[in-house]
């Protein structure tokens, strides 16, 4: 008997060539060489599969120190060279700033508000998208994902200044009634706005799963017990989608602290962030003790804000198993 | 009579066949002693009219000579400066062989010491002296012409006719409808007039400069680069901007109505340059070098400068017909009387200084 499209079976107790795959014969050889093993080194094992990851963390870590040092050496302007010897003189500059205090408190408002906008507004939709019945409507949601992803953060930006110019598409149709033009670009607000539009999928794409993993039948069973929508919401979506919640915060609130491309792009010049400060040390003036003084303080922010992100909620807000 | 002319002619001939094979000869012996050609040179450029002046002028003809491509990198100036500092500190080959950049930018990198000496140009000795810096040792940038911050504006905006002062800055009809380069540059000395202040207190005393400034900053200007200024003036963002004469003549061919003054208080005039970062094989330094010293003839600056509508080093040029008479193409010292220099060496050791002040008057 043949196997239909295939070679003629083996002789009874053997299995066919074709039974006994290549990646089965290597996952065989990996396991064989697994075994060999020191039994007192299966420790280290772990060890080994985080090695990639501590790599990467300790070249981090390498680029910190080296920031460091610059960050303690002052620029001497007659030769362009960092000065050999250390003093805190790029800090005292630093805070005593006072474009450096505009543009941390401008950061620092920027990230909260930010971050509340996207929570509120990345909520329903992830709602939507975790429980409608509807593939179609789902599918929708999920374009309206993903979409954003394929057009990157500068063009996005870009797309802003067309609709929102003075001759933009906004100001176009508000002309037709009579209005403007109106100033709808280069001001705060407007990078605000840019920043929102940005986080939002982010933040949807941290909230959905939380959301799908809260099972549908638990809010049944609230509403059977008597508990209207909203309050099933409040006291029983809301808790359970907290890992989401507090992931999405965390997502946004860091990659808006650090943000360059809106302020600079959408901000007029004149709205700057940490990290325009950062760009402008490095490679406007050439200052790198001063630029790294600023990249270790954005860097030390932007942990103390995860920091407290996670210390309101508990790591076990992330779901993380045996986190508490 | 025909023998002697027949050898008079002979001899003339053998004369000239000698001197045509000397002729033919002489430029493979100069090519045999010339270094291997690079399959490219990279050079540094500025993009939109920029670019497309330098590879009309300068590039094209270039490789049509040398048979030498060139690749335009429109890397940011500032931001080729840190990678090519760190090339050179590194002892790795640089990322470009020629560095167009300003002359202001460009004497920090000297200062640094990662620039070749460029002294060894033939043609550095036919140019205008305007070509070698001042106050630096050797020539490690080659000036290539001048430019002014002008006052660019929109004549919509000014029925009355062109404004005379930088004080229109301050009329409330322009809040937010000014711009000016986003690190100040261009526009410190003129503030320092407008304020009150002295040129001659450049650097030591600038509170006239910013004290024009702050009150510049409650008409709530807008702040960019080259690119932006076209662009504002093309969305109808702006009516009137501090900007280099080249970006609002690239408006004005775009068909934007744009003109330009330089006012009475007078305006910036600065110069660009290139130069070469160390670290270069030999063959490609002594390209590079021939690239930049072609860039300083009469015949690539005519074309290229043409198109940027800026006054070259390189002497008998010509000004654009829609140029002349104009004072942002300034050619005479009569022209020059109006327009403020600041020696580069001074604005490379203080910009970190004015440029923090400025941001702290502006982000405030």
């Amino acid at each position: 008997m043949a196997i239909r499209g295939g070679r003629p079976a083996a002789r009874a107790g053997r299995p066919p060539a074709t039974a006994y795959r290549l990646s089965w014969r290597i996952l065989d050889a990996l396991e064989a060489v697994a075994a060999r093993w020191p039994a007192r080194a299966e420790g280290a094992v772990k060890w080994l599969l985080l090695a990639p990851a501590l790599a990467v963390v300790g070249l981090l870590v390498f680029g910190l120190v080296v920031m460091a040092d610059a960050s303690l050496r002052v620029m001497d302007f007659r030769t362009y060279q960092l000065g050999e010897d250390y003093s805190t003189a790029n800090y005292v500059r630093l805070f005593g700033w006072g474009a450096f205090h505009a543009t941390l408190w401008r950061s620092l408002v920027a990230t909260l508000l930010v971050t509340l906008f996207c929570l509120l507004l990345a909520f329903p939709y992830a709602y939507a998208l975790t429980r409608t019945a509807s593939a179609r409507l789902r599918r929708v949601l999920l374009v309206g994902l993903f979409l954003p992803f394929f057009v990157g953060q500068v063009v996005r930006a870009y797309g802003w200044l067309v609709i929102l110019g003075q001759q933009g598409l906004v100001n176009q149709a508000l002309g037709l009634v009579g209005l403007g033009p109106y100033r709808l670009l280069f001001s705060y607000p407007t990078v605000l706005f840019g920043l929102v539009q940005y986080m939002l999928p982010f933040a949807v794409l941290m909230l959905a799963p939380a959301l799908a993993a809260i099972p549908e039948e638990i809010e049944r069973a609230a509403a059977s017990c008597g508990a209207s929508r909203g309050r099933t919401l409040l006291r029983v979506v809301l808790p359970m989608a907290r890992p989401g919640l507090i992931a999405a915060a965390l997502v946004v609130a860091t990659l808006t602290l650090t943000d360059f491309a809106m302020p600079a792009i959408l901000g007029g010049g004149t709205n700057d962030f940490l990290a325009n400060l950062v760009h402008d040390q490095f490679f406007r003036t050439s200052n790198a003790g001063l630029g790294s003084a600023i990249a270790l303080v954005l860097t030390l922010l932007g942990t103390t804000v995860a920091g407290l992100l996670l210390a309101a909620a508990g790591v076990g807000a992330l779901g993380l198993r045996g986190a508490r | 009579m025909s023998e002697p002319s027949f050898s008079t002619s002979r001899r003339r001939l053998l004369g000239g066949a000698t001197a045509l094979g000397a002729g033919l000869a002489m430029p493979a012996i100069l090519r045999a002693q010339e270094p291997a050609k690079p399959a490219e040179l990279i050079v540094r450029a500025w993009g939109g009219v920029w670019v497309d002046s330098l590879k009309k002028g300068v590039s094209d003809p270039f490789t049509a000579k040398t048979g030498i491509a060139i690749r335009h990198d429109l890397t940011e100036d500032n931001e080729i400066k840190p990678r090519i500092w760190a090339a050179v500190a590194q002892g790795r080959t640089p990322p470009i062989h020629v560095n167009w950049d300003t002359t202001a930018n460009a004497t920090s990198s000297a200062l640094r010491g990662v620039c070749e000496d460029l002294s060894d140009l033939p043609n550095l000795a036919k140019v205008l002296p305007l070509a070698k810096p001042i106050g630096l040792t050797g020539v490690p940038i080659v000036n290539l012409y001048s430019y002014v911050y002008v006052l660019a504006n929109r004549p919509e905006a000014f029925p009355g006719g062109p404004p005379t002062s930088w004080n229109v800055l301050l009329e409330p009809r322009f809040k937010g409808r000014i711009a000016l380069y986003n690190d100040g540059i261009g526009f410190h000395p003129v503030a320092q007039v407008v304020g009150g202040g002295k040129v001659s207190d450049i650097p030591g005393n600038m509170e006239a400069c910013w004290a024009f400034i702050r009150k510049l900053k409650e008409q709530k200007p807008l702040l960019g680069e080259d690119p932006d200024f076209t662009n504002w003036f093309q969305k109808g963002e702006i009516d009137v901007a501090c900007t280099i004469s080249s970006n609002a003549r690239e408006a004005k061919a775009k068909g934007v109505n744009v003109a330009w003054t330089v006012p009475k208080e007078g305006a910036k005039v600065d110069t660009d340059g290139m130069w070469i970062p160390k670290g270069l094989p030999a063959n490609e330094l002594y390209w590079a070098k021939r690239y930049i010293d072609f860039a300083l003839s009469t015949e690539a600056q005519q074309v290229w400068l043409d198109g940027l509508g800026l006054p070259g080093v390189a002497p008998g040029l010509k000004p654009p017909a829609d140029l002349v008479g104009d004072p942002s193409y300034p050619t005479s010292e009569k022209d020059y009387e109006r327009l403020i220099l600041i020696a580069p060496k001074i604005q490379a050791e203080h910009t970190a200084e004015w440029f923090a002040r400025f941001k702290e008057i502006m982000q405030s």
